[in-house]
């Protein structure tokens, strides 16, 4: 048999994020997702598995797209405060929904 | 985890329901044991995990069942399962032979899966209230080993020319002994008359040959009509009882000990 490898991603629970398990080897789609629940889901441990061809996975692992040589720096979230701010604006939010249910 | 047993039954009907109990836990506790002797040498590794949890699981259904049994009886269920000796077994001859190859288990697995499909969605509609939870419960399973035994049917006889060979001897040899999954019970007038099993044997045979002919006629070719045997729950073989000294080594080591 020609084997393939296949991606298996899970949930955890409904809602959660699809987070990557692992892979398994198989010759088809049909037997890949009997040996993904097997491997990643026989325990009950998942309420949800994606199983996807690794060679349907469309890669971007270029340094220079990823990881420029620049100082990025500046795209960064980082020196910005807004905690003050935040606090600020539920506090005001607080006081105009208690203002409205008088009304 | 044992259900409590209908104690509303009067006594044939509570000997009935014990035959039938016993004859299904066996098929289910054998063919798990067979299968579990391709951990480690299954032909891939996922393959090897796929099969392995899947004899586990018939081990876990045979459990199940055997508790069942014990509350019924009163014996315990350990002693039912490793206590007996080979003749004691009520398994169907489908199961007395060895694991033999891949092709061989495959048949054996897709010949098996079917008929308890149709066996168990009867035993779901059986008037014995836990009876019909369990079986309820094991077909949840049970839809999965039956996808199972099916990828691997139409694989092997769709592939290589080897594979397809294998398969078809493996499908020839056990046809005859497959019939037995549906040998008559010795109770079983009175198991159809309290409505514990909802149809005889011999209406559950055909319905699982108007279900597998079609199937398995384009890969072998035209099968023979057979009908179950009378003692296609009572003869062992050479292989069974070895596989029983196996099963049973380590309660023989210290009978009655707790594990």
């Amino acid at each position: 048999m020609t084997e393939r490898i296949w991606e298996v991603f899970r949930q955890q629970d409904e809602g959660d994020p699809m987070v990557h398990a692992g892979n398994v080897n198989a010759p088809d789609d049909e037997l890949a997702v009997h040996y993904a629940r097997e491997m990643y889901g026989r325990r009950g441990e998942s309420h949800r598995l994606w199983v996807v061809a690794r060679d349907a996975i469309t890669e971007l692992d270029d340094p220079d797209l990823l990881r420029p040589p620049f100082d990025r720096s500046h795209k960064k979230p980082g020196g910005y405060i807004i905690k003050h701010k935040l606090e600020a604006a539920k506090q005001r939010a607080a006081a105009e929904t208690g203002e409205g249910s008088d009304e | 985890m044992s259900e409590a047993p209908a104690a509303t039954l009067d006594a044939p009907a509570r000997e009935a329901l014990a035959e039938l109990l016993l004859s299904v836990a066996d098929d289910e506790f054998v063919i798990g044991f067979w299968d579990s002797e391709w951990t480690g040498i299954a032909p891939m590794l996922e393959e090897d995990v796929a099969t392995s949890s899947i004899a586990q699981d018939e081990i876990g259904h045979a459990r199940a069942l055997y508790e069942m049994l014990s509350a019924l009886t009163g014996r315990d269920a350990d002693r039912i399962a490793y206590g007996r000796d080979a003749d004691g077994f009520r398994h169907a001859s489908l199961l007395n032979h060895a694991r033999g190859d891949w092709a061989f288990s495959a048949a054996r697995r897709y010949l098996y899966e079917t008929a308890d499909a149709v066996r168990l969605a009867a035993l779901a509609r059986s008037s014995d209230e836990p009876l019909a939870a369990l079986s309820t419960k094991m077909r949840r399973e049970e839809t999965y080993h039956l996808q199972h035994a099916d990828t691997w049917l139409r694989r092997l006889s769709e592939g290589a020319s080897e594979g397809r060979e294998r398969l078809v001897g493996a499908l020839g040899r056990l046809w005859p002994d497959a019939q037995d999954v549906f040998a008559p019970l010795a109770a079983e007038e009175e198991l159809v008359r309290s409505g514990l099993l909802v149809e005889p044997m011999r209406a559950l045979h055909a319905e699982w040959q108007a279900r597998v002919r079609p199937v398995l006629e384009p890969i072998v070719g035209e099968l023979p009509a057979l009908t179950p045997s009378l003692d296609g729950r009572t003869r062992r073989t050479d292989d069974f009882r070895w596989l029983h000294g196996e099963l049973t080594a380590v309660y023989r080591s210290e009978e009655g000990a707790t594990w």
